[in-house]
């Protein structure tokens, strides 16, 4: 029976100590050491990198130790969002654009906005505006109002092409001022396309949808209140059906099933494919697996409208609004975003260009590694770049459901025409859907 | 003396008490409340990332029975348990030759459980590799073999489905097959004596003796391999990881996962896993209806 008792008196006794450790971290805040955890993914050299900065930020700020957490990108918002649910959220995290608003509506990011105009660590007019901008939120709007995150890292998605491939076909790719269109695209395309089975060589990789859209004067959703699906659209259906045709009617592009067998990227390193669309957060792959030379590109204009337009992607580093250190956390926040030594190990790297504008104008351009062309990447990103409209909703389900059957135009089995107004009502629906969400959950 | 065996009595209750509340407080706490809070959270319209939470009503039920992503994801969950009839046969017919110590035992027991043993990503992998369209070893095979055209088992949900069903009953064969091992070990061997005096055949022995004494192991693994397939979902998420083309490879279990974390839709995604809970618990009771009929009780 003593025994039993015994049992019972150390259960209760492990019990309330678990209670108390938790009540005693609580207390330990006000103390001058602080400690703050930043949760994160991202390839080894990316950890490696932030653990380096991770570091040189703790030298910089002696009473705060940085707890790193790194999870796999795909398991990323699964555990952020059973952290906060259980109320224990990191207190800074990597935001993805798409999710910001989700997370900011629900209360979970803090305000930096004040922090940005006094902080110590970098100056705003340095960022390009539009990256910056596109962490406000108004409550009803992204792109205005406070800002709950701030870029650390800015992706740009230009074509890469293979200089061997078009030195040995003559081609001279085209420039700020003489862009190509869609049939100059196509004729280089067909030039570039050779041999067969094991020996094809393809011009063209799948190409950019959003390029093709965009450029054509269409749109997935009406850009002034994003409540409309527009993929009926004859210039949406059009340029669907021209990327499709690459493939299909020209053959300069791998089919649907060979790319599932190689995706275009490998095809690319390859050297069995001449132009593929990539984005920057891949160059330094390129360096390590490629043996020919390789270059950028800006995407051709629409002979349509005479323009070119292509998305950009960017990551934020948010701090949890329940973080007991706001301060601690959104120094570090911006210590990673825009350390001037984080941003030249990235680009150094290979994993992004940099986001203070000085840099990525200055010692970038003169940066010894490919791609030749630097000043594509920031043409495209000043010019020819903007946030992809799914971005901008509060969830992405309608364009996951827009993209779940676009094999069926790619291989044939429909016409752009056709799957556009078949799927049409299932998007429009999940954008209703999308909408009612962000009411929903603004309101709560 | 009544009084001091009652004492005694209570005392050992007590005692066992104490020894299953671990395992009852586990239950409570990892099972049943969690349960708990599912229910609730399907009437209402949680997110996880707000603490606030509405009471909606029937309205997560109403919307999920009109999603027709959830029937697509219902019909793909139904197709995972074609492996379970498959391992399960495949695993009683390999037991039974380690039994008979027709084949190397120790070596191929050890061959088989592999599969088992390994994580599902990294399986999922090598098959991907296996099976790619081009370059994969299994459709080089089918064109030697003069299949002119070859299945695209990873672009083309059909076969995806079947790849995973061939993934799964490979998988598993190891492990039931160990179950099949001991279950017949335990028949007594005076019944097979006494079948050889009666001038049975093997054949007679193996179908009049050997398959209704193993009656319930079979149904066991029936039971657990069923509800362990209903509930696909690694394999899902590792080959096709948007649901496949026009959600032909999303299983109920994956439709949960998607709604709760991709779209923070909690209350919608525990609606969801209270009505597959119920559709689970359904088939298992009709399962132990059926079972009355064919399983062997011991007499």
């Amino acid at each position: 029976m003593k025994k039993k008792v015994l049992v019972l008196v150390l259960c209760l006794v492990l019990t309330l100590g678990a209670v108390n450790f938790t009540s005693y971290g609580a207390q330990n805040s006000s103390d001058e050491n602080v400690k703050i955890t930043f949760m994160g993914w991202g390839t080894d050299a990316e950890i490696a990198t932030y653990r380096a900065m991770i570091d040189q930020f703790e030298v910089a700020y002696p009473n705060v130790t940085v707890d790193y957490i790194t999870v796999a990108d795909n398991e990323f918002d699964t555990k952020l969002q059973t952290m906060i649910g259980a109320g224990e959220s990191p207190d800074v995290f990597y935001c993805s654009i798409d999710n910001m608003m989700k997370y900011a509506a629900t209360g979970n990011l803090y305000d930096l906005t004040t922090f940005v105009e006094n902080n110590e660590i970098f100056d705003p007019n340095n960022i390009w505006e539009a990256l910056i901008n596109r962490y406000r939120y108004d409550g009803e709007n992204q792109g205005a109002g406070s800002i709950y995150a701030l870029p650390k890292d800015v992706s740009v998605f230009p074509i890469v092409y293979n200089v061997d491939l078009f030195k040995a076909a003559g081609i001279t790719p085209p420039t700020k001022e003489e862009p190509w269109d869609w049939n100059d695209y196509l004729a280089t395309a067909e030039k570039l396309t050779s041999g067969s089975g094991n020996d094809k060589i393809y011009g063209s990789g799948a190409y950019s949808l959003e390029s093709a859209i965009w450029s054509n004067g269409a749109e997935w959703v009406d850009q002034e209140t994003l409540t409309t699906v527009k993929i009926d659209d004859l210039a949406f259906i059009e340029a669907l059906q021209w990327a499709a045709d690459l493939s299909l009617v020209h053959g300069v592009a791998p089919t649907t099933t060979e790319t599932q067998a190689l995706n275009d990227y490998d095809r690319f390193k390859q050297g069995k494919v001449a132009m593929i669309g990539t984005g920057t957060w891949s160059l330094g792959d390129l360096w390590a697996n490629t043996d020919f030379e390789w270059d950028v590109m800006n995407w051709p204009v629409s002979p349509n409208t005479g323009k070119s337009e292509i998305w950009f992607g960017s990551a934020g580093l948010a701090v949890s609004s329940v973080t007991k250190h706001p301060e601690a956390a959104a120094n570090l926040a911006a210590y990673l975003a825009f350390n001037e030594e984080a941003q030249r190990t990235a680009y150094t790297n290979g994993q992004a260009i940099p986001t203070l504008k000085d840099m990525a104008k200055g010692e970038y351009q003169e940066f010894e590694k490919a791609p030749a062309s630097k000043d594509v990447l920031i043409d495209i990103l000043e010019n020819h770049a903007r946030l992809a409209t799914q971005s901008r909703t509060f969830n992405q389900e309608w364009f996951a459901e827009f993209n779940s059957n676009t094999a069926a135009v790619f291989n044939g089995e429909m016409t752009a025409e056709e799957y556009c107004t078949s799927i049409k009502p299932a998007v429009q629906q999940l954008l209703d859907d999308s909408i009612e969400q962000k009411k929903e959950y603004s309101a709560q | 003396m009544r009084e001091r065996k009652n004492n005694l009595k209570r005392s050992e209750s007590i005692a066992g008490l104490l020894f299953v509340t671990p395992s009852i407080l586990y239950f409570l706490v990892f099972f049943l409340l969690p349960i708990a809070i599912c229910i609730y959270a399907s009437f209402t319209n949680w997110n996880i990332l707000s603490p606030n939470r509405m009471f909606v009503g029937l309205r997560n039920f109403t919307k999920l029975f009109a999603d027709p992503k959830f029937w697509k994801a219902l019909e793909n969950t139904l197709f995972m348990l074609i492996p379970v009839p498959i391992y399960i046969i495949f695993a009683l017919l390999f037991g039974y030759a380690c039994h008979k110590n027709i084949l190397g035992q120790k070596v191929f027991r050890a061959v088989y459980y592999l599969p088992f043993i390994s994580s599902v990503v990294s399986l999922t992998l090598i098959w991907k590799w296996l099976f790619n369209a081009e370059y994969g070893l299994v459709n080089i095979f089918l064109k030697g073999v003069g299949v002119e055209n070859p299945p695209n088992w990873l672009g083309d949900p059909f076969w995806t489905k079947w790849m995973i069903v061939l993934m799964i009953s490979w998988k598993m064969i190891g492990i039931i097959s160990i179950y099949y091992i001991a279950a017949l070990k335990a028949v007594p061997r005076t019944i097979y004596e006494a079948a050889d005096i009666d001038g049975a055949s093997s054949l007679q022995q193996f179908f009049s003796i050997t398959l209704p004494l193993i009656t319930p192991t079979t149904f066991y693994l029936l039971i657990v391999g069923l509800i362990g397939s209903l509930q696909t979902f690694v394999e899902i998420q590792m080959f096709a990881p948007d649901g496949g083309r026009g959600y032909g490879v999303a299983t109920i279990v994956f439709y949960i996962w998607q709604k709760a974390f991709s779209s923070s839709q909690m209350g919608y995604a525990s609606a969801t896993a209270v009505v597959f809970g119920l559709f689970i618990f359904a088939l298992t009771a009709i399962q132990f209806i059926i079972s009355r009929k064919w399983v062997y009780g011991g007499e």
